[in-house]
């Protein structure tokens, strides 16, 4: 303030002059205020849901894994050699290990983590596993070492609805046995389904005889005992830690957190668009004032201090209102959808809100600086003006010769091109989000050379009715101030049309990869751990009707203890053609003597496993595999290994299969040929087993697509309600600045029926062009979503599809909206009389 | 006539894009309390010339001197400061902002220098009183006629005690009986503050009420005779 | 007697197990053989092996400790294949009581047989958990090895008299139900040699101990509050045991012990030749017990009735495992008119399950 003297001195004016616009013109500073709230509370609740998502899933991996301080995990559900378990246990700095058997479970209809414990192990390594009887450590011995004894965390007891003493059915990898609840799990995260039993009863009842699936330890010397423990390490088994869990369960949503808040960062650019455009017009509707200020000796900055001071006080009201607003959308949808917004990122993860301030400071500048900043530009273009001009002229100077540039719109959107097309950082597709800021910036900045360039040849070309006439010559005479009614709209249009056309094309490749590995006609899969064994398989095979069935073997894989698991899916590949898998790449020659393997398409970009590769993947002691073609996989985000069936049973001597797929003969009844399936199946698996058509399954996994979008949808939407409110709000500005331009039409002889109609070509005009820009950015703006932000966060590619009808319904809509609001808002601009217009000082 | 004057203007030049000359070698001096009237044909320059004195526009040539302080010495800002401390302006179109309040609009000159919202009240009051309007310093532009709009222009032109009052077409929206009103109202003010005032018109009924009638052609400023 | 709170726990589990497993029943008449009887007997429920101790060290100060091991036998189902089948669990407890502290120093350790990690020895004694390890060498010889948090013992035993058959030449009854009984030997006046370990630095030590060897299936009745026991070295090679068992109601439900003289002659003990006193009492800010560590015992032998003063080497000797889960309880080095021993206290927190 000491630069500009007397800037601070006359706050006293400036202050009336705030304060004053206030007065006259509240719901203006309300709507942009609320357009900002609006994007804040959307950025704020995404990452408050995401946050506590997050937080929910680390503690229901801590509650799992009891907080230790390592673990020795599988990398796979066939777990490895109980020997590791003494040689862990004396290894150096190692001052406790506690072995475990892990299961997924369910009891009753409730999935639940099983865990075999040696309670005398765990007592000391990860405390908060033990389980305590109801009435006291001591009133009931029997349960310590009892192998019919099971404790459940609270969460497993609600989900299973049984009560404490009961005996409930546990069902794990094939088995159900029955359990009777001594106790209860005080120490296990609300939200975690965990049930303990004893680990001898684990490896007993559930078949895992001489398999352990984690070694937690304690650790006396860090260093030591992680350098002990990787010499030890066989190939089967990783070290993790609890950071290295919590890192998994951040990278396998990251992406998609990540796509989240910059969706709700773009509701609070559309947002910062419609403060630019509210504020650009309240200044243009000032200058006279602002000049007559100058002129009275108020410095050039205090126009400047006016309009930013009236930002900041909108950015602080609105981002004030977002964050309030936003933690309770943020309650709401953890409340109603769960914590990972539908998107199934975190099953069985119970949610609970927890609020980030820093996250809250974050917003709240956001928000501040977008108001900022939409108000700084316009205000810096009013103080350019000279003020005794100003005085004399109000509002736009019109000038239709003059020339519109292009180049800096040009500039940007090959910038734009550029930058989205640089490599992802650190597995995010920050460039592909800086090039799309760019190609949009580019975008609106190309909107007055676009607007004149269509209204041209209208302008040009003889034009019958008068209204019309003036609708058109206004606006092509006029792109800056066209501009600014454009701006929110081509930013919301486009940003909308750009994800419709993603999401349209992703859905689409979605239902044509469905459709073509979905080609059998049954499908069967065993839930909670069950496999069919090869006298089952023999038996299901002969089914009547069935023509052919291929049994697979499917399970997670983990390659690195801090990424998502890959699948690994066990198939006849061997001299049988199978549809479940569509290549996209295939090596030209495989070195011999290795085993073959096809890996999914994000599985190939995440680890960069090429075809023709050689790869080692931690099975069957950590063997080294040929990578033979790449298939493509909308299903597992985290990457999944196709192997042969035979090779999978040499490598781990794993005789169980888990799904199959029938074809049926022709002719045969696909319901009936399920009745025969079933009854072929013991009694003990029969429970445990689904059976379903391709139909069923298509119109699943389409459901979970839509839903995983869901919020991609309403994200979008708000963000396209901004941008019309934006149009109304700038539309109507607009008009009501022009009332003395209408009384003047009206002392010449227009009707009030022909400004009306003048006003809705003008809207209208107004709409189409910005709906046209729009649409032609957003499927821009597409291609980078498409072919830079989706590879780069999902690993997987697709083909562009176009949402025809979306683009035409946004056009029709966008057109109409604006030619009502500019008729609604002309309706008021023209109720005065014509005189009284004319009179008018302001 | 008090001397040294006020304002002093020697061999002031100004062309506009064209280019086209629009005066050059003009000299003026008005001294304290004296009214000067420049008339002249539309487009002569006259409301710029006004603007220079103003220090809103620059002369090709020449000087301008305020109180003896020139303005072809000083930056923006001291250009600012100069004609927010030394000048008032009224116009022909009134200017008074509708979402202020009469008082207000009149107090404008004086919160721009200070923060004091109480001394400017007081200042802006007794103003309103001297051009008749006392008591209706909580009224909006809205309720006011054309002559009382002027008439607020009038006091917000001379509440900070200016030394120069810079008129442009005062009465130009106004009837030929309340212009009259509102420029003796004008006149004398300024004269009981000891302004020098220019104003600048082509109506004879406004210049009537000038010490001095200077009519301006592009050799300069002609006095006419009285 | 030194029935071990934790295997007190253990013990109780056959009552509610779902599968009733056969535990061989404690029967009179047998005959003590060594080595094979320092060894563990698996089939039976629990066992232990407890030596406590006066120590002294080079610069003459006074020190208690107490190493104990226990085993356990679940009542697991015998036919599970797991190798972590809970068929036998072994626990061990360290104590080490020093009056320029105040307080017990103790640690612990658990498993469950097997993986090399643990196990106990059926030939001779020779118990291990990890690291810890108590064991009997073939030249008769008692050695152990213990590391808690705050204190180590490497300890040698050399056994200056042989051992002590309590009861009927080892069978010893534990109340007037006549299954509630268990095998019990002791070794009294083992001549200690070794070092303590605290902190960074080991002090030589010497010393004389008692070891309490006993085997059982079923132990207390259900109106046993708890017990009081104690195991005296006298100067003179004398030896005295002696326990009683606490109504729930109050009273003394049990009584029994031994006293051998230097030249080797016993006297068996029955529940009218014992009276325990208590003469102070000491109120452990901890739990809120209240501990008699202060006791006359009266012992009526045939020349007639002896009293001993026991003093504890100071009051603060409680064990307070609670943080395991486990119960409280009171084991103190106390001094008596011309020897030394151990006083164990147990039922004062609340009544011990058995």
């Amino acid at each position: 303030m000491r630069a500009e003297p007397g800037l601070w001195s006359g706050r006293l004016a400036l202050g009336w002059l705030i304060a004053g616009e206030w007065r006259f013109h509240p719901a203006r500073f309300l709507v942009t205020a609320v357009a900002i709230a609006v994007g804040v509370a959307l950025g704020f609740a995404v990452h408050l849901v995401n946050g506590s998502a997050l937080a929910s899933f680390d503690s229901a991996v801590r509650g799992v894994n009891g907080s230790a301080d390592l673990s020795v995990k599988a990398t796979s559900r066939l777990g490895f050699d109980e020997r590791l378990y003494p040689r862990v246990a004396l290894a150096a700095g190692v001052a406790e290990a506690s072995p475990v058997v892990q299961l997924e479970a369910r009891i009753g209809t409730a999935r639940v983590t099983l865990l075999g414990l040696d309670i005398l192990r765990a007592a000391a390594v990860t405390p908060t596993l033990i389980g305590v009887r109801p009435r006291g450590s001591d009133a009931d011995g029997a349960a310590v070492f009892d192998e019919a004894s099971v404790f459940l965390s609270r969460a497993a007891l609600e989900r299973s609805g049984a009560k404490l003493g009961a005996v409930v059915t546990a069902a794990a990898n094939g088995r159900a046995v029955p359990l009777r609840i001594a106790g209860t799990l005080p120490g296990v995260a609300d939200g975690s389904a965990v049930a303990v039993i004893d680990i001898a009863a684990a490896q007993w009842r559930f078949d895992r005889i001489g398999r352990l699936d984690r070694i937690d330890v304690k650790v006396a010397d860090r260093p030591a005992a992680d350098a002990a423990l990787a010499r030890m390490m066989p190939g089967d088994a990783v070290i993790s830690t609890a950071q290295a869990q919590s890192l998994q369960g951040d990278a396998l949503s990251r992406a998609y957190r990540v796509n989240l808040d910059m969706l709700a960062l773009v509701a609070l650019l559309t947002g910062g668009f419609l403060v630019y455009s509210a504020q650009s017009l309240s200044v243009v509707r000032r200058q006279r004032a602002f000049a007559l200020l100058r002129t009275l000796g108020m410095p050039r900055g205090g126009v400047v201090a006016a309009v930013v001071a009236e930002g900041v006080a909108i950015g602080v009201i609105g981002s004030g209102i977002g964050l309030s607003a936003g933690y309770g959308l943020a309650w709401a949808a953890v409340h109603w959808l769960g914590g990972d917004l539908g998107a199934g990122y975190f099953r069985g993860a119970g949610a609970g809100l927890v609020f980030q301030p820093w996250a809250a400071i974050g917003f709240f500048a956001i928000g501040l600086l977008a108001a900022i900043a939409g108000s700084a530009v316009p205000a810096r273009l009013a103080a350019r003006a000279a003020p005794a001009a100003a005085l004399k002229n109000a509002g736009d100077v019109l000038d239709p010769r003059q020339r519109v540039a292009w180049w800096p719109a040009a500039g940007l959107l090959i910038a734009g091109g550029v930058v989205s097309l640089l490599p992802p950082v650190a597995h995010l597709p920050l460039f592909g989000f800086a090039g799309m800021a760019l190609l949009l910036a580019g975008g609106i900045a190309g909107v007055p050379w676009f607007a004149r360039a269509l209204l041209a040849p209208l302008a040009r070309g003889a034009i019958r009715t008068v209204p019309r006439q003036l609708a058109i010559r206004h606006l092509h005479g006029a792109p800056g101030e066209a501009a600014t009614a454009l701006c929110g709209i081509v930013a919301s249009t486009a940003l909308m049309i750009a994800m419709a056309t993603m999401v349209t094309s992703f859905r689409g490749a979605v239902d044509d990869w469905l459709g073509q590995v979905l080609s059998a006609d049954l499908y069967m899969r065993t839930n909670a751990g069950a496999s069919f064994d090869p006298a089952t398989r023999t038996r299901l095979a002969a089914t009547p009707g069935v023509a052919r069935m291929a049994f697979g073997r499917q399970l997670a894989l983990t390659i690195a203890p801090d990424r998502p698991a890959i699948a690994l899916v066990a198939r006849p590949q061997r001299g049988v053609e199978d549809p479940q898998f569509v290549l996209i790449a295939r090596a030209d020659a495989l070195p011999t003597g290795l085993t073959p393997i096809w890996v999914s398409e994000p599985a190939q970009r995440l680890y960069r496993w090429n075809p023709g590769e050689v790869i080692r993947l931690p099975i069957g002691g950590g063997t080294r595999f040929a990578v033979a073609g790449v298939w493509r996989d909308y299903a597992r985000q985290g990457g999944a290994v196709l192997i042969d069936e035979a090779d999978y049973q040499r490598l781990t001597g794993d005789t169980g299969r888990d799904e199959a797929s029938a074809t049926l003969l022709p002719g045969s009844d696909a319901a009936a040929v399920t009745q025969r399936l079933r009854a072929r199946v013991s009694p003990m698996l029969r429970g445990q087993v689904d059976i379903t058509q391709p139909a069923v399954l298509r119109r699943f996994a389409l459901t979970l697509f839509d839903r995983s979008f869901a919020v991609t949808y309403l994200l979008e939407a708000i963000a396209i309600l901004v941008g019309l409110a934006g149009v109304a709000a700038t539309m109507s500005a607009q008009t009501l600045a022009r009332e003395r331009e209408f009384g003047m039409l009206r002392h010449l002889g227009l009707t009030r029926g022909q400004l009306g109609a003048m006003l809705a070509t003008e809207g209208a005009i107004v709409g189409l062009t910005g709906a046209l820009a729009g649409i032609g950015l957003g499927l821009v703006l597409a291609q980078v979503l498409i072919h830079v932000i989706n590879p780069q966060s999902f690993n997987w590619t697709m083909d562009t599809r176009i949402p025809v009808g979306t683009l035409v319904a946004v056009a029709a809509a966008l057109t109409g909206a604006a030619a009502v609001t500019a008729v609604l808002a002309g309706r008021r601009a023209t109720s005065r009389s014509a005189v009284q217009s004319v009179r008018e000082d302001w | 006539m008090a001397d040294p004057s006020l304002l002093t203007v020697c061999a002031l030049a100004k062309s506009v894009p064209g280019p086209r000359l629009l005066f050059g070698g003009l000299n003026l001096a008005v001294g304290a309390g004296e009214i000067v009237a420049i008339t002249g044909e539309s487009g002569v320059g006259k409301s710029t010339l006004l603007n220079i004195l103003a220090g809103l526009d620059d002369a090709d040539g020449g000087e301008v001197a305020i109180e003896g302080i020139t303005f072809g010495g000083l930056d923006e800002t001291a250009r600012t400061r100069l004609r927010r401390e030394r000048i008032g302006f009224v116009f022909q179109a009134f200017h008074i902002l509708p979402y202020l309040t009469l008082q207000q609009n009149v107090a404008l000159p004086l919160a721009l220098v200070s923060p004091d919202a109480a001394a400017a009240r007081v200042e802006a009051k007794a103003m309103l009183a001297a051009v008749g309007l006392g008591g209706r310093g909580e009224g909006y532009a809205r309720d006011l006629s054309g002559g009382e709009l002027q008439r607020v222009a009038i006091a917000r032109a001379l509440v900070h005690r200016p030394a120069l009052i810079l008129a442009d077409e005062p009465t130009g929206n106004l009837d030929s009986e309340t212009a009259l009103r509102v420029l003796t109202l004008f006149a004398d003010a300024a004269r009981e503050r000891g302004a020098a005032a220019v104003l600048v018109t082509h109506s004879d009924a406004t210049a009537a009420i000038a010490d001095r009638v200077l009519t301006l052609t592009t050799e300069g400023l002609v006095e006419r005779a009285r | 007697m030194r029935v071990s709170p934790i295997v007190a726990l253990l013990a109780a589990a056959s009552l509610t197990a779902s599968a009733p497993v056969p535990y061989p029943v404690v029967r009179p008449g047998i005959a003590l053989r060594f080595p094979r009887d320092h060894g563990a007997h698996p089939l039976f429920r629990t066992e232990w092996w407890y030596v406590t101790g006066w120590l002294r060290t080079v610069d003459g100060a006074d020190l208690g400790f107490q190493v104990t091991f226990f085993r356990s036998r679940p009542p697991t189902d015998p036919a599970n294949p797991s190798r972590f089948a809970a068929g036998q669990v072994l626990f061990a407890h360290a104590a080490l009581s020093d009056p320029r502290i105040g307080w017990l120093l103790h640690g612990e350790r658990s498993a469950r047989a097997g993986f090399g990690l643990a196990g106990a020895g059926t030939t001779d004694a020779d118990v291990t958990i990890r690291d810890w390890r108590l064991r009997r060498y073939a030249d008769g010889h008692w050695a152990t090895q213990v590391a808690a948090p705050d204190f180590a013992l490497a300890l040698n035993f050399a056994p200056t008299k042989p051992p002590l058959p309590q009861g009927q030449g080892g069978f010893s009854r534990k109340g007037p139900q006549p299954d509630a009984a268990s095998y019990y030997y002791s070794v009294p006046h083992l001549k200690v040699a070794g070092t303590v370990r605290r902190g960074g630095t080991s002090v030589a030590v010497t010393g004389e101990a008692w070891l309490d060897r006993e085997w059982s299936s079923n132990y207390l009745q259900g109106d046993a509050q708890g017990w009081d026991w104690t195991g005296l070295n006298f100067d003179d090679g004398s030896a005295l045991m002696a326990f009683r068992i606490r109504r729930k109601a109050g009273g003394t439900l049990w009584a029994g012990g031994s006293f051998r003289r230097a030249d080797g002659t016993t006297t068996v003990l029955a529940p009218g030749d014992i009276v325990f006193r208590p003469l102070a009492r000491w109120r452990s800010p901890v739990t809120g017990a209240v501990y008699p560590v202060k006791q006359a015992l009266s012992v009526r032998l045939p020349d007639g009735v002896r009293r001993w003063v026991l003093t504890p080497l100071f009051a603060a000797q409680e064990l307070d495992a609670r943080r395991s889960g486990l119960p409280v309880y009171w084991e103190g080095a106390v001094r008596t008119a011309g020897g030394r021993g151990y006083l164990e206290l147990t039922g004062y927190d609340r009544a011990l399950t058995m």
